[in-house]
């Protein structure tokens, strides 16, 4: 029998796991854009992410700006971080195919993380304001502010970017280039700079997480690569290449583990959500939002 | 194209003897127990193993594995399990064979759903999720795996840097051995036919799943192997030193820097990381990682497709091909052709994405 007050602890668990999936989706909708468009699994999202949370330290202890701000002040910064990534790492080896471009994310990933860590020390750091341990209260269940706030940005970005995809000549310039990018081209649509505005938005989309993640979570430098990780996870499950679809798959993943850990032990959460991607994939084997990947 | 392959050449065959019979006497000439660069050659050995095992189920059967860290996580637990129980000894030849074996079956196993239903990109997030749930399995399984902390072995019975150093050398040399002879019979070509367009391959009546298994379990093999023997040279087992994903991406890294589906390519690129982690680990160990991560994204960039690339030529004539011993060392294969194509295919394909 399930009383009320487990009842209420198994919502809170849900309530939890789904926000605490958004951060994942936010992360998984980057990494998305980014292999959907380009084939690259940037596997370095993550260590771009906890790049965003240490500048949103670092304007919080130095200058006290809020970190609702950093949503605003950082986009052009990792705009400009990612096109400017693109620019000069990715576009000379795009030509080579997908095995390469791994390796240099990965490259790219070891690089900022032991920057960090020089610069900010491997010590954990964390963000705390005034309205960090506000929470919206429901009867017996309680909803951090901070939480809510994710979960409403990660719904915004991902609605943003399907309006940018379905509704802009630039978006369409990205799926179109997507698509075929041969044709692309013949039409006009600059490959390179097509590539450099979605890597740039990819990145500025980990941005955003890593701000997120630095106001919920204490965070260090290696902190990033199970992101990436559980974000490359969530991409599968959405379907690789669905914008919408990888929100979904973070936040499933996120209600996974959370769901996992109160149900059974947290020491098998990982292995939980691990396995329950595996389930997922076995009977959609294209992820559950995917199209069909077999082109022509 | 008439290029004469490596070992047919009487140069090559006579060169890579060579090689073997200088490799096995530097023990006795440095001093085994304290050369650094003893040290050094085993570890180039191992990642040589590992990293050529993943090249053949990535590189020539088109595979990528994100999952390896579980094979080479089981062989050194049952070479660490059946050691703490009394049923084999120290450096015993069984139990590394059968850490091998017992990777190998794994492989088949998860190869049969895996392998089947899941492609490129999916299959590699689907072994890494496998390889997941094996280290939480791992860390869980209280006494039989001794949890987080592991399994201690006895270390006094540590018999020296010596024979660690002929093992491997001895695994490394099996391993480029059965892959040299693997990848030109009838297999190695269903593995590279697989890779080059899976429909095409079974049209032409190559059994896909048996062959993709096939690879994916001899990569498995050498793989366990690879953790008997550090089981052996560690003496204490856990799983955060042998499950981690350090090891599912090494031979990666290796592999990609080197040179995929290429012979030599994850040769190179093992030696040369192994080179670069261990020097700037000596002499800068603040910034061991920061180098590393340096050196992977130039050579990237400026060797996209791996350091043999260099040799072998991407466009133009070879940079190295015209200086002699060079010529002899790395003459192109047959299936080195086809994979350079199949390169070049591939980026016509993903032109500028």
């Amino acid at each position: 029998m399930v009383t009320i007050s487990s009842l209420d602890v198994f919502i809170q668990v849900i309530i939890n796991g789904t926000l605490y999936g958004c951060i994942y989706g936010l992360a998984a909708i980057g990494l998305s854009l980014i292999f959907g468009s380009m084939q690259i699994i940037f596997i370095a999202q993550g260590a771009m992410m906890v790049l965003a949370s240490y500048f949103t330290y670092w304007f919080f202890t130095l200058t006290s700006i809020d970190p609702l701000l950093c949503f605003i002040l950082l986009l052009p910064v990792f705009y400009a971080l990612g096109a400017i990534i693109y620019r000069v790492c990715f576009k000379r080896v795009a030509r080579a195919g997908k095995n390469p471009t791994l390796l240099l994310a990965f490259g790219i990933m070891v690089l900022f993380e032991r920057a960090m860590a020089l610069l900010w020390s491997p010590d954990t750091r964390s963000v705390t304001t005034d309205y960090t341990t506000m929470s919206l209260s429901l009867g017996n269940i309680n909803i951090s502010y901070i939480r809510l706030l994710v979960f409403v940005i990660g719904i915004a970005a991902t609605i943003i970017v399907f309006l940018f995809l379905k509704k802009t000549m630039w978006g369409k310039a990205v799926r179109g280039s997507s698509e075929d990018p041969h044709a692309a081209a013949l039409l006009g649509i600059s490959p390179v700079k097509v590539a450099t505005l979605t890597f740039a938005i990819g990145i500025s989309l980990a941005g955003v997480a890593g701000v997120a993640v630095a106001m919920s979570y204490p965070f260090d430098p290696y902190f990033g690569f199970i992101f990436s990780l559980k974000a490359l996870v969530a991409v599968a499950i959405g379907g690789m290449g669905s914008v919408g679809g990888a929100f979904i798959g973070g936040v499933l993943l996120g209600l996974f583990e959370s769901l996992g850990s109160y149900l059974i032990s947290s020491g098998w959460a990982d292995a939980i959500s691990y396995a329950i991607f595996l389930i997922v994939l076995i009977f959609f084997p294209e992820g559950l939002f995917g199209r069909s990947a077999k082109k022509v | 194209m008439s290029k004469q392959p490596f070992l047919s050449g009487k140069k090559g065959v006579l060169g890579v003897i060579l090689l073997i019979i200088f490799l096995s006497a530097l023990p006795i000439v440095l001093e085994a127990e304290e050369s650094y660069f003893i040290y050094f050659l085993y570890i180039s050995f191992i990642y040589i193993t590992v990293a050529q095992g993943w090249n053949l189920v990535a590189g020539y059967a088109g595979q990528v594995s994100l999952g390896q860290h579980a094979f080479f996580g089981i062989g050194a637990y049952v070479t660490a399990m059946s050691w703490d129980a009394g049923l084999t000894g120290y450096l015993d030849p069984v139990a590394m064979f059968s850490s091998g074996a017992i990777a190998a079956l794994l492989a088949v196993i998860i190869g049969l759903p895996l392998l089947g239903k899941l492609r490129d990109d999916y299959f590699a997030l689907g072994t890494l999720g496998f390889a997941e749930i094996l280290r939480v399995v791992f860390i869980q399984g209280k006494d039989i795996t001794g949890g987080p902390i592991g399994i201690m072995l006895p270390s006094g019975r540590y018999a020296g840097m010596t024979p660690y150093y002929y093992i491997s050398l001895g695994i490394a040399v099996l391993t480029l051995v059965c892959i040299w002879f693997l990848i030109r019979s009838r297999f190695g070509l269903g593995f590279v036919a697989i890779r080059e367009d899976e429909q095409a391959a079974e049209a032409n009546g190559i059994p896909l799943l048996r062959s993709k298994i096939l690879a994916f379990s001899i990569g498995a093999f050498f793989t366990g192997l690879c953790g008997s023997l550090t089981a052996y040279y560690s003496f204490h087992i856990h799983p955060g030193g042998v499950f981690t994903l350090t090891w599912g991406l090494l031979p990666l890294l290796m592999t990609i820097l080197g040179g995929i589906g290429t012979f030599w390519g994850p040769v190179i690129g093992a030696v040369l990381l192994a080179g670069v982690f261990e020097l700037a680990n000596m002499w800068m160990p603040e910034l061991h990682t920061l180098i590393s991560g340096l050196f992977i994204v130039l050579v990237t960039m400026f060797m996209p497709n791996g350091v043999v690339s260099l040799v072998k030529g991407g466009d133009g004539p070879p940079f190295l091909y015209r200086i002699g011993p060079f010529r002899s060392l790395f003459g192109q294969s047959n299936t080195g052709r086809v994979s350079d194509g199949a390169y070049e295919n591939g980026a016509e394909n993903t032109i500028q994405r």
